[in-house]
């Protein structure tokens, strides 16, 4: 990335002693947004007795993996895994569908009703999302879909968010290339398909990132919708365990470490991705 | 194009995974009963049951369920709500009015006299909790009754002699009061806002009640008063850790962690302490001590059928199996809970040999129902708000109990 | 929000005939709007009617009319629900400032600004079951990492999350916590956006980093400043699970004085079968989402700087 700010200044030695000075306090407030997951780190590899000790010991005195192996004899770690997976996958492609096409609708076709519609969808936001459950929960079973990975997935396709996102990200595109395409013969689909959809790829990157956050830390929803428990996914399997274990601390933090991991991993590979594609969405007011 | 490979093989791992995990659906003409509990301490033994029932019933398919405890409700009514709730499930007292009342269970007063079910195989007051007149929703799986958990170590370094079955309330007072040690980090008991372990059996033991005989609040009786005044007591002497010790850390865990001497509560806990083999040996059971009279709180699960099920004849089958003597014996043979059955107790007891668990089976003799009236979920749901400052020192026993008492009459009032 | 940049040319009929004509529009928000009729619309008018009904445990309900909404104003909870809320909602818009600030330095620093990005946005990424489990343990009054930090300093500890002195705060540093991530992406962009000559011009006249901050940074990142508190007053006011897993677990003495309003709305819905209560509870919050939307939106010219 270029940094079009700072450029000038680095040269300078008052702007080098001042880059010291920022990166204190960032690396300061950044040991405190990170404190707790170290932790969770080190208390995982406690004993309980260890854990629950005043004052706290820092290092394991005596590091053991207990905590992990509990975790894994009592959840059905993998299944529920692959439950959060799927369900993961089917959101993140029906929300970018749903998104991209109703975005770039609001964004540059005209039709009567569009400015009404839309701020129906932005109305939408401000509503918990409480108060949609037993609806949602009614329909989903009309359309005999309980117990299934769609059903964990659907409603989460349909989120003002997204088209929200997606919205901006195609008003930040001059009209220069639609205008191109449609001299070229192309309709309204090819030119959304073929010459807008991979110019708003980095919003659609953040967007997939956004949803997948959304999806895996899905907890009631899942819990309502899968009453035999054929689906369930690894949320639930965490939650049980702190009605289970209580209060025995290395289980619940080996747990809460296990079942973060997968997202965390997906964000840490894909940040660059997802960060570029914020910003270039265009959402800045 | 290298994003698009990327997201191609995405899209293509994702519909593997879809299709994978949609497929395998069970066989025609196969029945199959959902069973929804909450413990998953008890799931290899419901695991046991449905086979042993799968067993005798070839053609059905029993699957058991386990929900996060904070879940289970919500999830068991919006269930019911919307006619899709698992076919049994386990119910517990305070819910079910709302839920007999509401037309949700499956009666199964027919098939249980057609089965010579013999109802007095079943602890009279378990059975009390459960009363729907000539309707039968259930049958109880289990039952428990409280006691002293000790920690003999405790004692033992504090010189102190154990509890027995002599104790009274002052014993209990004054025991709890040496066996504190605040330098160490040990407490003499916890002391927590408790209804099932706590308080209501104190209130009881001197002769009170919760729900008077009028249907109308008596935690204001000075009888209902001094079995409060029994546990702000000792939260006065600095006996227990406080409400907010003890909100952080639950008692049972403190108890486990050689932090409290005495923890009165269920015969539900024995499992978990016996599965701490390190601990196991410190372990010491003695009846609740006496106040006026004997008392515990007895209480128990109600294995319930949903009433929109589909296959009511089966279900109404697995309902009596599963609360049956050979299921009991599964049950107490695991160690899980205190099975309701009749005669089938011995299993549990022997399961856990160094534990003296008869107490919990002694305790049925002056056992009391758990008090359950009207909207009990929302009442006793304000316990907390009006008996807090009692139990932190900031309100006398009398006037908290006051207070609450009102506001449990404008609930039952509604 | 921006206005769009650029409108479709006027000369759509061209070149084909294939004009995107209004179909084109209706056709592509099509799935997205049957969505949002069948599992948002729909369901929203039915919690609206239940509002007005009192409802048993199961079945049908019956027509009361105001008779919730009558009763929820002498509701001492609700009120109680309704301060907690706002509380919490004050001390996550502390965290705007901090975010601010904090995007400015990043801004300024010339290398390792994807670290801190990654490193703020943790928290974002982390299962909130997780969240909480981690601060429960941090909280403890006995043993918590908090109170042995604080004892160092020789402050006296506390029950953080079993307190209810203390409790809605301590979930409040939570959600800043959390939000933190999410508000520096949005500013980030909106920094980015800021033309580097202003700052260029501004140092050859000699004002240094503070007032640059102050004069050009602030003014110009306004907009973002705005969509940030925007949000965060919606989120922060629909705030359920950090009360719900942090509080919940065990009996927790602090509860009663801590719950939300969506919580107190779960609590009468989902717990003590009182649904059309609990529908008046959310009808009400929506209420106050609305008003609280519109009046920032009012107020925004007096301080939103749109070039």
């Amino acid at each position: 990335m270029t940094d079009p700010i700072t450029k000038p200044r680095n040269g300078t030695k008052a702007g080098r002693r001042g880059e010291w000075v920022l990166h204190l306090a960032l690396t300061a407030t950044a040991a405190l947004m990170v404190a707790p997951f170290a932790w969770q780190l080190l208390t995982a590899f406690k004993s309980t007795g260890e854990a629950s000790q005043s004052p706290p010991t820092f290092w394991p005195a005596a590091p053991t993996g207990d905590a992990f192996t509990t975790f894994f004899d009592s959840v059905p770690v993998w299944s529920q895994f692959t439950v959060s997976a799927s369900a993961l996958a089917l959101r993140v492609v029906g929300q970018l569908v749903v998104a991209a096409l109703a975005g770039y609708a609001f964004a540059r076709l005209r039709f009567p009703g569009r400015t009404v519609l839309f701020g129906l969808f932005i109305a939408m936001l401000m509503v918990p999302s409480q108060l949609f459950l037993i609806g949602q929960f009614e329909l989903i079973r009309d359309f005999k879909l309980l117990d299934t990975i769609p059903a964990l997935a659907i409603p989460g396709m349909f989120s003002a968010f997204g088209i929200f996102l997606m919205r901006q990200a195609f008003m930040s595109i001059p009209t220069a290339y639609e205008e191109a395409a449609r001299l070229d013969g192309a309709g309204p689909l090819r030119t959304f398909a073929f010459v807008m959809l991979p110019m708003v790829k980095p919003t659609l990157g953040a967007l997939a990132v956004l949803t997948s956050l959304y999806s895996w830390n899905d907890l009631l929803w899942s819990l309502i919708v899968s009453p035999r428990g054929d689906n369930r996914p690894l949320t639930v399997g965490l939650a049980g365990l702190q009605g289970q274990y209580g209060t025995d601390y290395p289980t619940l933090m080996a747990g809460a470490l296990v079942a973060s991991l997968p997202l965390i991993v997906i964000f840490l590979v894909l940040q660059r991705q997802f960060f570029n594609g914020i910003a270039s969405s265009g959402l800045k007011g | 194009m290298r994003y698009d490979k990327r997201w191609s093989a995405a899209a293509v791992a994702a519909t593997a995974l879809v299709l994978s995990a949609c497929s395998g659906g069970g066989e025609d003409g196969d029945v199959t009963l959902t069973y929804a509990t909450w413990s998953d301490d008890q799931k290899p033994a419901m695991e046991a049951i449905a086979e042993a029932f799968e067993a005798d019933h070839p053609d059905i398919d029993v699957e058991v369920q386990v929900l996060p405890w904070p879940e289970y409700w919500s999830t068991l009514q919006v269930g019911a709500a919307g006619r899709t709730a698992p076919d049994a499930f386990w119910m517990l007292a305070d819910q079910f009015p709302a839920y007999a009342e509401g037309g949700q269970l499956l009666d199964i007063a027919g098939a249980v006299e057609e089965a010579g079910v013999d109802l007095s195989a079943y602890p009279e007051s378990v059975m009390d909790l459960y009363d729907s007149g000539d309707a039968l929703y259930g049958l109880p799986k289990d039952f428990d009754t409280n006691g002293i958990w000790f920690n003999k170590a405790l004692f033992d370094a504090a010189g102190v002699a154990y509890p027995d079955d002599t104790w009274t309330w002052e014993d209990t007072r004054t025991a709890a009061q040496e066996l504190t040690d605040a330098d160490a980090g040990v407490w003499g008991i916890a002391a927590p806002i408790d209804r099932q372990g706590g308080y209501y059996n104190s209130i009881y033991q001197a002769g009170g009640q919760v729900i008077g005989d009028d249907g109308k609040a008596a935690i204001d009786s000075p009888e209902a008063v001094s079995g409060i005044e029994f546990w702000t007591n000792m939260q006065a002497d600095g006996s227990s850790p406080t409400l907010q010790q003890l909100s952080d850390t639950e008692a049972v865990q403190m108890f486990m962690d050689g932090k409290i001497a005495m923890y009165f509560s269920g015969s539900f806990w024995a499992q978990r302490l016996y599965g701490d083999e390190a601990f196991r040996a410190n372990v010491g059971v003695a009846p609740l001590p006496t106040g006026q009279q004997r008392a515990s709180m007895i209480s128990g699960i109600l294995n319930a059928g949903y009433a929109g099920t589909e296959h009511p004849e089966e279900l109404a089958e697995f309902l009596i199996f599963a609360s049956g003597e050979e299921a009991a014996k599964i049950q107490g043979e695991s160690g899980a809970v205190l099975p309701a059955y009749e005669g089938t107790q011995q299993t549990w007891l022997d399961s856990m040999p160094e534990f003296d668990l008869q107490v919990f089976v002694d305790a049925v003799e002056y056992s009391v129902p758990l008090p359950i009236s009207g909207n009990a979920a929302e009442w006793t749901g304000l316990e907390g708000e009006y008996l807090t400052p009692a139990w932190n020192g900031e309100q006398s026993a009398a006037d908290a109990a006051a207070a609450y008492n009102a506001a449990i009459d404008e609930v039952l009032a509604e | 929000m921006t206005a769009p940049s650029a409108r479709p040319p006027a000369r759509r009929r061209r070149a084909g005939g294939l004009g995107p004509s209004p179909l084109w529009g209706y056709a592509m928000i099509a799935p997205a709007f049957i969505g949002l009729a069948a599992l948002y619309l729909w369901p929203f008018a039915k919690t609206f009617g239940k509002s007005f009904m009192d409802t048993p445990a199961f079945g049908p309900g019956t027509w009361t009319g105001l008779d919730n909404y009558t009763e929820l104003l002498g509701d001492g909870d609700f009120w109680q629900a309704f301060g907690n809320s706002a509380i919490y909602t004050a001390i996550l818009l502390l965290g705007v400032p901090i975010a601010t600030v904090l995007a400015a330095l990043i801004q300024q620093i010339g290398r390792g600004r994807a670290v801190y990005r990654v490193l703020y946005f943790l928290p974002v990424v982390t299962l909130p079951v997780a969240v909480s489990m981690v601060w429960r343990f941090i909280y403890n009054g006995d043993f918590g990492l908090l109170n042995w930090a604080l004892s160092l300093v020789g402050i006296p500890g506390q029950y953080w999350v079993a307190d209810d002195a203390y409790a809605i705060y301590a979930i409040g540093a939570v959600g800043i916590w959390m939000s933190l991530g999410v508000n520096l992406i949005i500013l980030g962009a909106g920094l980015q956006s800021i033309p580097p000559e202003l700052y260029e011009a501004s140092s050859m006249d000699g004002a240094g980093r503070v007032r640059q901050f102050f004069s050009i940074t602030l003014p110009l990142l306004s907009p973002s400043v705005f969509l940030v508190t925007v949000l965060t007053v919606i989120s922060a006011l629909q705030m359920f699970d950090l009360v719900f897993v942090m509080l919940r677990s065990v009996d927790n003495t602090a509860l009663d004085g801590s719950k939300t309003i969506v919580y107190l709305f779960y609590e009468k819905a989902f717990v003590q079968f009182d649904q059309g209560y609990g529908a008046a509870i959310a009808v009400v919050l929506l209420l106050v989402i609305m008003l609280a939307t519109v009046f920032q939106f009012r107020v925004q010219r007096r301080w939103v700087f749109y070039d």
